[in-house]
């Protein structure tokens, strides 16, 4: 497989250097393990089986937190690696959404509206990616913190916890920051690159 | 299949992953947004910064309470 091409690395005082990263590496490959908790999720959910649904999305989460540190253990951030982490993250948790609320243990109606809105910000996203000309170098703090609610809803759903008034609380929240993050993408000026932010090569920002 | 843990066992597991957790993180992005205040707010950075801890108290705060409806 191609690896990804045009990433630069520079480190304090030294002259920029092309530093290829392949995308299979071991941070990769902790993030493409997130996809194995999907399947049995669905089995304990589908077979009732509570207490093991939460701790299967619990590891999940733990591995997204993981594949970061591996990152940075192996120094093999990349901005395939970056798109990886957002995919799954998507997949993931909005694969747990629909699960729960297949199988009744959360309200339907503000699961469709969170996945409205995720989708919303996937294309907001693309744009951005156009309008920018390269994948990463976009860091939404309250976008992450956002991730961690969608944890919640899961993992109070299969905890039997307060479900309800906490899946309608999210989409305000959400809302406030798809608006917030929307300006930013489509309205405010592109800040320049950031030193470590691997970017497109030339070939493709052009497209 | 058998419970990895008793219901009781897992309701305490569950509100310390949620609702401890959730308080640690509103302590850690409260001294953030502190910090984020002395510095200069026309950058944009900055300013995604402080809304982003802003919404980072408001969904640590909904992961205290949620998990502590549980008990209460």
């Amino acid at each position: 497989m191609t690896a990804l091409a045009g990433e630069t690395l520079a480190g304090p005082g030294a002259a920029p250097a092309r530093r290829v990263v392949s995308p299979w590496n071991p941070a990769n490959a902790v993030t493409a393990s997130r996809f194995f908790t999907l399947p049995v999720f669905l089995w304990a959910v589908h077979h009732g089986y509570h207490q093991w649904a939460t701790l299967i999305m619990l590891a999940c989460g733990l591995l997204d937190k993981l594949d970061g540190l591996v990152a940075r253990i192996f120094n093999c951030k990349s901005a395939f690696g970056e798109l990886f982490d957002a995919i799954a993250d998507a997949a993931c948790y909005g694969f747990g959404l629909i699960v729960v609320a297949a199988y009744g243990w959360a309200p339907v109606l503000p699961v469709v509206g969170v996945l409205t809105l995720g989708a919303v910000n996937t294309v907001m996203r693309a744009i951005y990616l156009k309008r920018a000309g390269r994948a990463t170098n976009y860091k939404s703090y309250a976008m992450e913190r956002l991730v961690a609610y969608t944890g919640y809803l899961i993992g109070f759903a299969t905890a039997r916890f307060e479900v309800t008034f906490f899946y309608w609380l999210f989409l305000p929240v959400m809302a406030a920051i798809l608006v917030y993050d929307t300006k930013r993408m489509l309205i405010d000026p592109i800040p320049p690159a950031l030193a470590l932010a691997p970017t497109l090569a030339p070939a493709e920002a052009t497209r | 299949m058998t419970n990895p843990m008793s219901d009781y066992a897992f309701a305490v597991f569950i509100t310390i992953i949620t609702g401890g957790v959730s308080f640690v993180w509103f302590c850690l992005d409260l001294r953030n947004l502190v910090l984020a205040r002395t510095l200069d707010g026309s950058d944009p950075s900055v300013r995604d910064r402080r809304f982003g801890y802003s919404m980072g108290l408001v969904i640590a705060t909904i992961g205290v309470v949620g998990s502590a409806k549980f008990w209460l």
